[in-house]
């Protein structure tokens, strides 16, 4: 109850402002509270906080919204809020934080509106009855919409605890209701940041210092066709009178730079030796993220034994839409600027405010900021860098401006996912049972580098620290790589590291000890059931317990530099394909990882080996291999189970994968399975190709030409299965898909080819072209 | 600079650019067409697919002196010109396939023409067809998209 008094609190706070909570109030709406607006046409705009970058939070929350307010869905519209009412879009944070606020938002509107209502016809509010934007008088019959009664209401106290609906009764959370956002993403009619046109607008664009923490030496002169060019320091900026010319005079550039002093160091050889070293000397002082029992003894005494180090690169986030904004000055007769006007695409517009007034001298009063869409944020549209360029240009000039970040300067300047080395040791006792977890991560914090945390501080321990996993030993260190690369927070952040690293040495562990990953897991989360049942979902998804197809060796001849295998069946391989050949005696004519050299008929094969003779038993072979993977991020629980094959030399296709997830409620579920969907898809694309490499602080990354990710394609059909818990366990889901992918087709990997791959990606360099 | 004429969505524009300037530029700042996106700027993601003269084409990187005398068609107007791009703006929202929505008007685009050219493609045909790049993942709903459009 004491906090739903402070949600009222905040909310009545928020009302004084409601005129300018809505971006654009016109003369037809009423807002009933800072949330709720009703319209002429009685349908509701329901105010939202965050930042829509596709996740689908904004159909999310209005759907908590609209199921107290008792409106049909057809009824509901949204529409951004004022930055001072905003929230930071990040962490999967923005159903799980914000559901219960706009529930009782929605809740209180009703209340209000019936509460209207029933003082117009003179009865007790109990007697009057809402639904579908309509209130009711039970005793006449008489009846009233929202719009009719929305001026009253308004004026109505806000009750501070409205009776919300029992979940069991919910109409509207739960059901896969369509996206309010999508109709205009079909027509080119939505509004991106990049889209932006304000009258008298020009276009800029940016060239960083190639080098990062370079600066500019001169200031370069005009190029011809260019309206200037502004120092920025770091950067400058081509203006123009559109964008091409901008960003066509931007790359044709020539700008002297100073380089910084250590630029050097920022070099992927160095800076991969700095972390070897730190993970061996770095205890000393480093925090400890998680110690139960004394994992070090446990290790030391265990039956079964690994040690591994998993490597991970940094990584671009490759958004579709670039970093852009788009600002707008006003002045004085003086010249003094007196307002600002931002729209710009990202997760952060509160710190948009506190860019523009830190940079202007301006009030937050005198800062309006439009949220956009985004065209994808996955972590880097929290960042100031692109709306601090853009209010400096705006400041160098007398024009509206609106800053354009080329590909090429967004994915060389990102703010890039860390580097990591992770070092996982694992013991298990005689029994199997595991006793000893240890981990050690080393790498560079983007929450040190930013000051948000003490020298002291852990940062990029989660998906290693705080797992549920039964193990009565467990030591967690972090320790900080001091490298100057700019990072930042990439979707799934600490996760996409360390759950590659702690799944990837269960299943290392599996191998050692024949366990079945299945059965491991469901060992692991003993005190977890609902961990467990999660496993159990992805596991029957796949259908785990039927083994990988396969094909049945009925003879096999050996030459002396080839062993041509028979098979009972239509075996499927091409040449070039990887497949494993077991079961057979002698036990040298089975092999993981033998590459098909021919194909003489659909039922022979032939790989290169030495071993002559025949086989004396039958065996099998199967070009599949298949993985699964954990992972408890964001407050919600995920397994996936998937298979790869490995049709040509340095190609891994992911063929199928079967995830499930216990969110709690899923809110909207096709879109729980959307973002699962896109989440597997990035971390496929993460785990197989992504990675920014550094020379002398610059990057490798360009464009896609250097940067691959996913195509249709080779997008395997992906299933998710929910597997709810209840609207207690309300956890986050825009990051859950991506961590898991990169275990996963790395334990398949290594049941495939009995090749163990600890650094990521698997194919570095990799670039697409048509 | 110099004075070009453009047909778009049924309108001639007569324009005073670069002619250097690829159509894509031309259709967002000349002409405040903005559905058509930049993405790469390589010829390589597809979000700046236009049709032109009824093909799908990346304008990216194609000079407006190029299409001084073919007919363009842009997201905004492929619907109305379209009976199978109607279809297929429909079915994206029908099976809620966008997510960020930035890459989905150049994979409409793509998509349309698929279906005007195969009448019921098969997953195959619809992989060879639409290489564009979806940095959300939406590719499992675009094939469902283009299948349902197709009346499969």
């Amino acid at each position: 109850m004491a906090g739903a008094l402070v949600v009222f609190a905040l909310e009545q706070s928020a009302l004084s402002g409601a005129g300018k909570a809505f971006a654009a109030v016109s003369s037809g709406p009423v807002a009933v509270t800072g949330w709720i607006a009703v319209n002429p046409d009685n349908t509701v705009t329901v105010g939202f906080g965050g930042a829509e970058m596709g996740q689908g939070i904004s159909t999310g929350l209005a759907q908590a919204a609209a199921e107290e307010l008792m409106v049909d869905w057809s009824q509901v519209r949204t529409e951004s809020v004022a930055p001072s009412k905003s929230y930071i879009t990040g962490g999967s944070w923005g159903v799980r934080a914000n559901f219960a606020k706009l529930r009782t938002a929605g809740a209180q509107a009703r209340e209000m509106l019936r509460t209207a209502a029933a003082a117009r016809w003179g009865v007790d509010p109990g007697a009057c009855t809402v639904a579908a934007g309509v209130v009711t008088n039970s005793i006449t019959g008489q009846t009233s919409t929202f719009a009719d009664l929305a001026a009253d209401a308004a004026a109505v106290p806000p009750p501070a605890a409205p009776a919300l609906t029992d979940p069991s009764r919910f109409r509207i959370v739960g059901t896969t209701t369509p996206r309010l956002d999508l109709p205009g993403k079909v027509t080119g009619a939505a509004r991106f940041g990049i889209d932006v046109r304000v009258p008298g607008m020009v276009f800029a664009a940016i060239k960083n210092c190639p080098t990062f923490g370079g600066t500019v030496s001169t200031t370069p002169a005009t190029p011809s066709g260019c309206i200037a060019v502004v120092n920025l320091g770091g950067a400058v900026a081509v203006v123009a009178r559109n964008t091409w010319t901008a960003l066509r005079g931007a790359a044709n550039l020539s700008v002297s730079w100073t380089t910084p002093a250590g630029a050097s160091a920022m070099t992927s050889s160095t800076i991969l030796a700095q972390a070897g070293t730190l993970m061996t000397s770095g205890t000393a002082g480093s925090p400890v993220a998680e110690k139960i029992g004394d994992a070090a003894t446990a290790y030391t005494n265990a039956a079964t034994k690994v040690e591994a180090t998993y490597q991970l690169p940094y990584l671009p986030h490759v958004m579709m839409e670039v970093p852009n904004c788009t600002v707008s000055l006003t002045r004085d007769a003086s010249g003094k600027v007196t307002a600002a006007e931002v729209w710009v695409p990202t997760q952060a517009p509160a710190w948009v405010v506190g860019t523009v007034t830190g940079l202007t001298g301006l009030t937050a009063g005198d800062v309006t900021v439009h949220t956009t869409l985004l065209g994808g944020g996955l972590g880097r549209k929290i960042e100031q860098d692109y709306v601090a360029q853009a209010v400096r240009v705006a400041q160098a000039l007398r024009q509206p401006v609106q800053l354009v970040w080329s590909r090429e300067e967004d994915l060389s300047h990102d703010q890039y996912r860390p580097m990591a080395l992770v070092r996982v040791r694992l013991g298990a006792d005689a029994q199997q049972n595991l006793t000893a977890y240890q981990s050690r991560i080393v790498t560079p914090s983007p929450l040190y580098q930013r000051g948000w945390i003490p020298a002291t501080g852990n940062d990029n321990v989660d998906g290693a620290a705080g797992l549920s996993y039964a193990i009565p030993n467990k030591i967690v260190e972090y320790v900080r790589h001091p490298s100057a690369v700019p990072v930042g927070f990439w979707r799934s952040v600490g996760e996409s590291i360390n759950c590659f690293a702690v799944e990837s040495a269960l299943d290392e562990l599996a191998l050692r000890t024949g366990a079945d990953p299945v059965a491991m897991h469901t060992a692991l989360l003993a005190k977890n059931p609902r961990g467990a049942a999660v496993v159990a979902a992805a596991a029957e998804g796949l259908g785990w317990s039927t083994p990988p197809v396969s094909t049945p060796v009925t003879a096999v001849s050996g030459n002396g530099t080839a062993v041509t295998y028979t098979t009972s069946a239509a075996h499927g391989f091409v040449v070039g394909q990887t497949v494993c050949i077991s079961g057979l005696v002698p036990t040298a004519f089975n092999k993981a990882g033998a590459v098909v050299t021919a194909v003489p008929d659909p039922t022979h094969f032939t790989i290169a080996g030495t071993t002559t003779g025949a086989a004396t038993t039958s065996g099998s072979v199967t070009g599949v291999g298949r993985g699964l993977a954990y992972s408890e991020g964001f407050g919600s629980l995920s397994a996936l189970a998937l298979e790869i094959t490995l049709p040509a030399p340095k190609t891994v296709k992911v063929t199928r994968v079967a995830c499930a997830v216990d969110c709690g409620l899923a809110v909207n579920p096709g879109q729980v399975e959307a973002q699962l969907q896109g989440g597997i898809i990035q971390g496929i694309s993460a785990a197989l190709w992504g990675q920014t490499t550094f020379a002398s602080g610059r990057a490798s990354s360009r464009n896609f030409s250097n940067t691959r990710v996913l195509r249709m394609r080779e997008t395997p059909p992906i299933t998710v299965r929910i597997v709810p818990s209840g609207l207690g366990n309300l956890g986050g889901i825009g990051e859950v898909g991506v961590p898991l992918p990169a275990p996963a087709i790395a334990n398949a990997y290594a049941r495939l080819t009995g090749t163990r791959i600890r650094t990521l990606p698997f194919f570095p360099g990799a670039g697409m072209g048509e | 600079m110099t004075v070009l004429s453009v047909k778009v969505n049924g309108t001639t524009h007569t324009i005073d650019v670069d002619p250097a300037m690829p159509l894509l530029w031309v259709l967002r700042d000349e002409l405040g067409l903005t559905g058509t996106k930049y993405g790469c700027g390589i010829e390589v993601c597809g979000a700046c697919t236009v049709w032109i003269d009824g093909s799908p084409e990346k304008s990216c990187h194609l000079e407006v002196k190029e299409v001084t005398s073919v007919s363009i068609t842009t997201i905004e107007e492929v619907g109305n010109v379209s009976a199978k791009a109607a279809a297929v703006q429909k079915a994206f929202v029908d099976v809620q396939a966008p997510q960020c929505g930035y890459c989905q008007p150049g994979m409409i685009m793509r998509c349309a023409k698929l279906l005007s050219s195969s009448t019921k493609p098969s997953d195959a045909s619809i992989d060879a067809a639409i290489g564009n790049v979806c940095a959300c993942g939406t590719y499992p709903r675009v094939r469902a998209a283009v299948k349902k459009a197709a009346g499969q």
